[in-house]
Order: C-alpha cells, then sequence, then structure tokens
C-alpha cells in the first residue's frame, strides 16, 4: 500500500481483511503485514499486504519495503488534490527502481462528496494509459474489493 | 567489545535486550526452515516447525529470500498486532546450533522495537493532524475566499444593475414628462410618436401653412348668469367630454382651451395633407355631436348654441412660455382670422374663408356669405358657410360628373 499520509492505505486494508472501517486517524510507522486468504476461481490465493508509513516526502520513502514485492495498491485522497500528485511521483520512484509492476489507483475517501475534488476528466486521463483506476470509500467499501481482486488476478496471471 | 571486561559486556547485553522479544530463525538453502528460537510467541511464530517453506510459517519472510545483499536490515515492522520488530537478515555465519556446516543459510533476527515505534508514532501523529489542520484551514480559506469574492462580484453586478435602473427609470420619468406635456396639445398618439422618435426640434419656433380652427358656445354668458355654477360645470364638462375625442381622432392640435372656447389646427406639428379637408369634417363632425348634446339643454330652456371658424394660413408656431408652464401655440393672421369667423357665425354655423371653401367645395356643400369685415383685416374677405358634406366623390365632383 503506498500513498501519501493519511489517504486510507490503513483503513482501505482494515475495511478489506477485516471488513470494518474506525473514524480515527492513526498514523503508521515503518509498515505492517496483513494476510488475506482468496479465492481466485477454484484457487486459494494468500496476499500478504504491506501497509506502509505514508510518506508525502519522497526522499524518505523507505522503498526498500517493495522488495519481493509482486504488486501494490497505489492510494490518493479525493479530497486533497496534492495527494494524487503524490502517488504518482510514488508511482514514478517505484517503477524506476523495480520496473513495471502491476498495480491498482484507487482515489479514496469517495464517501466525502462535499469535500471530493477529482474530476472525471482527471478519472479518464489517468486510465487512458491503461491503468486500473477507481475511486473507493473505506467508510462504505465501495471499490475496495473490487482492487484487491482485480490486482491479485494480475499479479497471479 | 575486546576491550571492554566480559562483565561489563553482558550488562550492555542486558541492558540493551531488556523488556525486548527477540526471536531468531535460520533458514536453509532449500528456503525451508532450518530451526528457530527466542521469544517466538510474542510474534505469533510459536507454531513454526523446521523442515516446512519459511515464508509459509512466517508470511513477512514471503518475497525476500533468498537474499539480494547481506547483511539486510527492516526496520520497524508489526510483525503481530501490536507487536513490532527490526528484521535483521545476513548469510550463515557464526554456525548453526544444530551442527551443520550452515553454508548457504540465512539467519534472521527480529529485534523488538514496539516502545521506539510507538514514541514515533505519537510524535509523528502530532505532526500530521498539525499539518491535516493546515491543510483544512487552506481549504477553509480558499472557500471563503472564493465565497467573499462571488459576493463582491454579486454585490458590483447589483449596483451596476441599480445604476442601470436608475437610469431608466430616470429616462423613463423623462419620456412620460415630455408625453405628458405633448399630450395637452397633441393627440395621445402623437404625443408618444414624437416621444419615441427622439426628435422634439419640431417643437421650436417655425413658419408653417396650416388650417385653423375656432369654436366656442353661443349663449354660453347668459347661460352662465342665470344657471347654477354646478350645471355650467357639467354642461363645460360635457362639452369638453365630446369634443376633444373627436379632435383626437382627426389628429387635430388642440391649443387653445379656455372656458367655452377652443383652437384646433392641422398641419403642425405632424404634417397632413389635406389641413382644410380636416378642419372641415372636423367642424362638421362638433357640429352634429353639439347638436345632440344641446337638444336636453334647449329643451331645459336654455338657448345653447354653437359655432365654428375655420381659415386657412402661413402661421408662427411653436412653444411659447417657461419652463413648467408652457403651450405649443400658434401666432398670425389666419389664427385671428378664424377666431373673428368663430365670433360671428350663428348657432350651428360653420364660416371659412374662401381659401378654405375652394379646398373643400369638392365634397362639401357650401353657401356664400358675402364680404366680410374682419377686425385687424384691412380689407374685407370673402366667407363661406359649410352646410353640409356631400356624398359625391371628391373626383367624380371635379370633373363635374
Amino acid at each position: 500500500m503506498l500513498g501519501g499520509f493519511s489517504v486510507g492505505k490503513t483503513s482501505l486494508v482494515k475495511r478489506y481483511v477485516e471488513s470494518v472501517f474506525s473514524e480515527t486517524y492513526l498514523t503508521t510507522v515503518g509498515v505492517k503485514i496483513d494476510k488475506k486468504t482468496v479465492a481466485l476461481g477454484d484457487r486459494p490465493v494468500s496476499l500478504i499486504l504491506w501497509d506502509l508509513a505514508g510518506e508525502d516526502d519522497l526522499a524518505s520513502l523507505r522503498l526498500s519495503y517493495l522488495r519481493g514485492a509482486a504488486g501494490y495498491v497505489l492510494v490518493a485522497d479525493g479530497t486533497r488534490p496534492a495527494t494524487l500528485e503524490i502517488a504518482l511521483s510514488i508511482r514514478k520512484r517505484v517503477e524506476a527502481d523495480y520496473g513495471a509492476l502491476p498495480f491498482a489507483m484507487l482515489i479514496n475517501k469517495y464517501d466525502l462528496q462535499d469535500q471530493w475534488a477529482v474530476s472525471d476528466k482527471e478519472f479518464e486521463e489517468l486510465r487512458r494509459d491503461g491503468w486500473w483506476v477507481q475511486p473507493s470509500s473505506a467508510r462504505t467499501g465501495e471499490g475496495v474489493e473490487d482492487a484487491f481482486t482485480d490486482l491479485a488476478q494480475r499479479v497471479t496471471r | 567489545m575486546a576491550n571492554l571486561p566480559a562483565a561489563v559486556v553482558g550488562r550492555l547485553q542486558a541492558l540493551a535486550l531488556a523488556g525486548r522479544a527477540i526471536a531468531w530463525l535460520r533458514i536453509d538453502d532449500t528456503l525451508a526452515l532450518a530451526e528457530a528460537g527466542g521469544d517466538l510467541e510474542a510474534y505469533g511464530l510459536a507454531a513454526v516447525q523446521p523442515g516446512a517453506a519459511a515464508s509459509e510459517q512466517a508470511p513477512f519472510l514471503e518475497g525476500l529470500l533468498p537474499l539480494v545483499e547481506t547483511p539486510w536490515e527492516m526496520p520497524s515492522v508489526e510483525v503481530s498486532k501490536g507487536r513490532v520488530a527490526d528484521l535483521h537478515f545476513w548469510a550463515g555465519d557464526g554456525g548453526p546450533s544444530d551442527g551443520s556446516t550452515g553454508d548457504g543459510d540465512t539467519w534472521v533476527l527480529l529485534l523488538e522495537v514496539t516502545p521506539e515505534r510507538n514514541a514515533a508514532q505519537r510524535m509523528q501523529q502530532k505532526a500530521y493532524d498539525m499539518t491535516l489542520a493546515q491543510e483544512r484551514e487552506a481549504v477553509l480559506n480558499r472557500r471563503l475566499e472564493e465565497a467573499n469574492a462571488a459576493l463582491q462580484a454579486a454585490q458590483a453586478e447589483l449596483e451596476r444593475w441599480n445604476r442601470t435602473l436608475e437610469e431608466r427609470v430616470a429616462t423613463q420619468l423623462e419620456e412620460i414628462g415630455r408625453i405628458s406635456r405633448l399630450k395637452r396639445f397633441l393627440a395621445p398618439a402623437l404625443a408618444e410618436l414624437i416621444v419615441s422618435s427622439g426628435d422634439e426640434s419640431i417643437l421650436q419656433s417655425h413658419r408653417r401653412d396650416i388650417a385653423a380652427l375656432f369654436c366656442d358656445l353661443r349663449g354660453f354668458t347668459a347661460f352662465s348668469e342665470t344657471a347654477e355654477p354646478e350645471e355650467v360645470l357639467e354642461l363645460l364638462h360635457n362639452y369638453h367630454a365630446t369634443l376633444v375625442p373627436l379632435i383626437q381622432s382627426f389628429e387635430g392640435t388642440l391649443d387653445r382651451f379656455a372656458g367655452d372656447g377652443l383652437m384646433v389646427f392641422f398641419n403642425d406639428p405632424l404634417p397632413c395633407p389635406n389641413p382644410a379637408e380636416r378642419a372641415v369634417r372636423l367642424a362638421v363632425g362638433m357640429r352634429e355631436a353639439m347638436a345632440r348634446l344641446f337638444d336636453d339643454w334647449q329643451r331645459r330652456g336654455h338657448a345653447i348654441g354653437f359655432g365654428v371658424g375655420i381659415a386657412q394660413g402661413f402661421a408662427t408656431l411653436g412653444q411659447i412660455g417657461f419652463e413648467n408652464r408652457f403651450d405649443y401655440s400658434a401666432i398670425g393672421t389666419v389664427v385671428n382670422t378664424a377666431a373673428r369667423l368663430s365670433d360671428i357665425a350663428a348657432d350651428g354655423e360653420i364660416l371659412v374663408t374662401s381659401r378654405v371653401a375652394g379646398a373643400v367645395s369638392a365634397f362639401t356643400e357650401l353657401v356664400d356669405v358675402g364680404l366680410l369685415t374682419i377686425k385687424g383685416l384691412s380689407r374685407p374677405i370673402a366667407v363661406s358657410s359649410v352646410v353640409g358634406l356631400t356624398k359625391v366623390h371628391p373626383v367624380r365632383a371635379a370633373l363635374g360628373r
């Protein structure tokens, strides 16, 4: 899970693994590891989810955590446009260090419609290069399951 | 450590490791778990079994083995709920505890850093909370500025509309004023036409050939003396209410309006092709309307009559008077002549000058009255009396058929 701070990476994992959501923001230091076994068709697949500390300062981003990663989820906060830029910069760095890994991009906090700041046009532009990009909400669960399932299918292909 | 006594080294180790969960794993070159030890339970690894694949028993190892570099550290990893460790990896040195050579083995040390992670988390939390608060404040400020700008724009627009509205009201008031002034002597439709065209130069002093019509009541002075004032006012009201719409329907310019006397002229300020004809037709219409009106009064014993004089010629026309108190009027011999003819006319008589008679003879039955001496004129003038309008078409009449 990669993205700026407070975009909802830990909440997305919690929603996906435990089906819960907490309103309290608790920052992540280092990395948290979670595991979820899913059935892809009739095949059980264990996903080991590394929830990395959010970093706005790319120089502080420890990309060594990505060693051995099969893919990643890039997360931005749809109410804070600056986090979209951060996510895009992180993706560039990851690609420079580890090559073109499969990834899914979630523009999170879609439930906060009155503060939503990402236009449909921006989504279209992001998808133009064949990216998997969806709005999501860790609070409601919208878009969460889809993102992890799609990514799991792509990394196990 | 060579220059430190064993007791000091031991003490240092005790201090560094106090209260920390320490566990270790040794993984062989087939990536199977060779052995494990320490506080495995603290990291949820109590059930690990030598011989089985290491990454299946310790999920955090997934993708990390075999090592790419050694030694290698992965700091601050929350391996199990609330238990954080720095993970240290290195290739097999130091010898295996099971007596094998250890070549190709990988050692993994889990050194607990939960207190350090929690301390760092508290500091980071405060910093991020503050940053988020600043971001929210910036967003709110921006929205406030946008709302303020929108409000100012709306206010400016409103002010602009107000100015426009004031200008339009002033323009319309001015127009209404001009129309009401013009309506005093022009038919309402003509007054509005002049105002909407915006050209009032026609009201400036000028000379023009006009047909002037004078009319007044016969026996009005005697009636005023004998009748009640209310009756006099009623008569005048009915008189004016009958004549004014008639004058407007013929598009005549109503000039004087004093008591029982009225002066109307044609061909000014708006030109018309046949001023004498219009004046005569209006006079005939007036006479018929007055006959109906006076019938009732005459039955009540009042000898009320109506006479008209019409002349045609050049006059000087324009606005006379001063601000808020002016009339549009005609001055000249033609006016005096019409007024005198009206004075001379008997009840029901319409007296016209020879020029007027000539202009309307084709469709008007006229009786020659002869030469009359008019006060103000040096020589007598030929005067005719209008009997009535004939039904004959003017062209046929001119051709004598």
